[in-house]
């Protein structure tokens, strides 16, 4: 037993000797791959689609009162914000519609203010194109919205009404319809409430930052393996043999060495986790805004993230550890340790959102340990969802354990 | 002192040795010789136990250190004037009849010098010493006055062992194989591309050993080691066959 703690202690001072040179060659590791990710970032970073509407309208007359309506209607910050109106005759309008050139044509009646102030109502035709675009969608849906919110508000008018006549309260009528207009204003004003809003997103629950961030950090854990050869590396057959003859047995010596590899991984990690936080307390201090910990933050995620960490770290020292046992030299095992690594970051979505990946990518990605590592090393920023962590957890403890026999198994072979 | 009879062993279908027996006493060396490839260093590797041989016995000072035939053999082949003492057949009933191997024996009279250096390139000679010596204490007593001095290790103990020449390394890995002063010294062509200093060096260690009792097994191609030598043997085809010590040159190269 002597002997084999023994042993233990010379690798792990042999990883310790190495640590300074592994710690270098991540810390240029990590300059370029921040440099990638925030590429990422901007690359995927653009300004929020603009869409302008062409709305035609058609005034039958010159009102004075039907041009001051269209005009305040033109600049409602809900509707400025999509359309721009134009006034033209019918044949023209029309003729508009059908090349496409407007997304719909208004046609405003007679007398059309005048109508609603006494009671006539006279109607307003609206003509959307038969095969419909993003912008004539858009406006119907404005429309539809401000139909709605005029039918209530009649409807609440009319019953008010109603209901003052029939309870002899004629006379405080216009105190009434005071209050309902109101109440309908302080509605319509906000105007958000109108809209039905459901916020689509490629990078899931996360936002790019927070996306590109785990993406960075798990390819970065992963190929700082490529330092690790040294500790991780099968010893040649004549030491192990030595070793053996002496009563250290094979399994211990290749226990030892992974025990060494998680210890490397483990201090990598730390020294990102170090520089992740140096580079947002300093740009806190500089006043610029990295929306990294936005959504975040609860003590059970914060209990869940120790814990994923530890699987993850667990899970990375174990495939480095099969990767450089399949290998039969050093140049091969970092190859392959690069080639591999890369391979299933894009698969699982880490530098294109796996949505935009073909299906049968996105179904096999979705199987590697790197989609289990990206999720996990998410939700430190972004909070975990319900089941994530035991789904995460299961789905590591599962690949630790499988990649763990199959090294042993290649470590075997050797012998 | 040592007693090795009938040893067979195989890679594969390939038979590499077909029954290889000699002996050797206190204060003896034996020297083998042969082509590359004809099973010296498998040899040795089962006299180091880091081989498992397919059947034969090893004995050092009547110690059993390897007896039986593996299941692969068992039913063919009958070891060749193989006697067995009670104390074995014990011992290999024990292990269902398979081959015994006396690992704690082998470790305690044997010290090994293979052709690669079982050395941790990352650590200082000190660091890999270290590693096979029991405490500290012996270690420094050893590189100041015992035989990790007479091999002049105290002079690079500080250097990574990735930094040093091809001698050098060779010493340090004697001086691991007599980490637990052994009475037996294997050494599997110890002074394969060493220049001609290291070589002597080695050499004049090696005669300070046998003076001590010491017995020594040797594989090697150097007429200058075979000098050292008291048995000559030429193995070829798997066997070996004992020849006159006093023979060199072409005499040699035509027995091998």
């Amino acid at each position: 037993m002597k002997l084999k703690m023994r042993y233990l202690y010379m690798e792990v001072h042999k990883t310790l000797r190495l640590l300074p040179r592994m710690l270098l060659q991540a810390i240029l590791l990590m300059a370029v791959i921040g440099i990638l990710a925030l590429c990422g970032v901007k690359s995927m970073e653009k300004e929020p689609l603009a869409v302008g509407v062409d709305v035609a309208i058609v005034l039958e007359e010159d009102n004075a009162l039907t041009q001051m309506a269209v005009g305040f209607v033109e600049s409602m910050e809900s509707v400025s914000e999509f359309c721009s109106f134009r006034q033209v005759s019918e044949k023209e309008g029309f003729a508009l519609l059908e090349q496409g050139e407007v997304a719909a044509l208004i046609l405003l009646p007679e007398q059309l203010v005048e109508g609603i102030v006494n009671g006539q109502n006279p109607t307003v035709e609206i003509y959307f194109p038969r095969q419909a675009g993003l912008e004539a969608l858009l406006f119907r849906e404005l429309t539809d919205a401000g139909a709605g919110l005029l039918n209530v508000a009649q409807a609440e008018i009319y019953s008010a009404g109603d209901t003052a006549a029939a309870y002899g309260l004629t006379e405080q009528l216009s105190a009434m319809e005071m209050e309902i207009d109101s109440y309908n204003l302080a509605f319509a004003l906000d105007r958000l409430a109108l809209y039905e809003r459901e916020q689509l997103s490629v990078t899931g629950q996360m936002n790019l930052w927070q996306y590109f961030a785990a993406s960075a950090a798990v390819l970065f854990v992963l190929l700082s393996g490529m330092a690790l050869y040294p500790v991780m590396q099968p010893e040649p057959l004549v030491f192990r043999r030595q070793l053996a003859r002496q009563g250290i047995g094979f399994l211990w010596q290749d226990f030892c060495q992974w025990l060494c590899g998680l210890l490397g991984v483990g201090l990598i990690s730390l020294l990102l986790a170090a520089a992740m936080g140096t580079v947002l307390a300093v740009w806190g201090r500089s006043g610029l805004e990295l929306q990294l910990f936005q959504s975040g933050g609860g003590a059970g995620d914060r209990w869940a993230a120790v814990l994923l960490s530890a699987l993850g770290i667990l899970l990375v020292s174990t495939f480095i550890y099969w990767l450089y046992s399949l290998a039969d030299s050093r140049i091969s095992g970092i190859l392959l340790l690069f080639a591999v690594s890369m391979a299933m970051v894009y698969c699982s979505g880490g530098f294109v959102p796996s949505l935009l990946l073909p299906e049968t990518m996105q179904r096999i990605g979705g199987r590697l340990p790197t989609a289990w590592l990206i999720q996990a090393a998410g939700g430190i920023f972004a909070g975990y969802g319900a089941g994530t962590v035991r789904e995460c957890a299961a789905g590591m403890c599962a690949y630790t354990i499988l990649l763990g026999g199959c090294a042993w198994l290649c470590r075997r072979r050797d012998r | 002192m040592i007693l090795v009879q009938g040893i067979t062993s195989a890679y594969g279908r390939k038979p590499v040795l077909k029954g290889v027996s000699f002996t050797a006493e206190r204060g003896e060396c034996v020297g083998i010789v042969g082509a590359n490839g004809c099973g010296k260093s498998t040899l040795l590797s089962i006299l180091a136990g880091t081989l498992k041989p397919l059947s034969g016995q090893v004995r050092y000072d009547g110690q059993t250190a390897w007896s039986g035939q593996s299941p692969r053999r068992a039913g063919k082949e009958t070891p060749e004037g193989e006697a067995r003492s009670s104390c074995v057949r014990a011992a290999e009933k024990k292990c269902g009849g398979r081959m015994y191997c006396g690992k704690e024996v082998i470790r305690k009279m044997t010290g090994y010098v293979p052709q690669e250096n079982p050395l941790i390139p990352e650590l200082t000679v000190y660091d890999n010493l270290r590693l096979w010596y029991p405490d500290s204490k012996t270690l420094k007593q050893e590189l100041e006055q015992g035989a990790l001095h007479l091999l002049g290790i105290q002079e690079y103990a500080s250097c990574r062992a990735d930094k040093l020449s091809g001698g050098m390394k060779k010493r340090v890995s004697m001086g691991i194989a007599l980490s637990g002063q052994p009475p037996i010294l294997l050494l599997d062509e110890p002074s394969a591309a060493l220049d001609l200093i290291c070589k002597e060096d080695i050499r004049s260690y090696l005669k300070d050993y046998l003076q001590r009792e010491g017995t020594v097994v040797i594989t090697t191609h150097e007429e200058s080691e075979l000098e050292l030598c008291d048995k000559l043997y030429v193995m070829k085809d798997g066997k070996l066959r004992q020849i006159d010590r006093a023979l060199r040159g072409a005499g040699l190269v035509q027995m091998l």
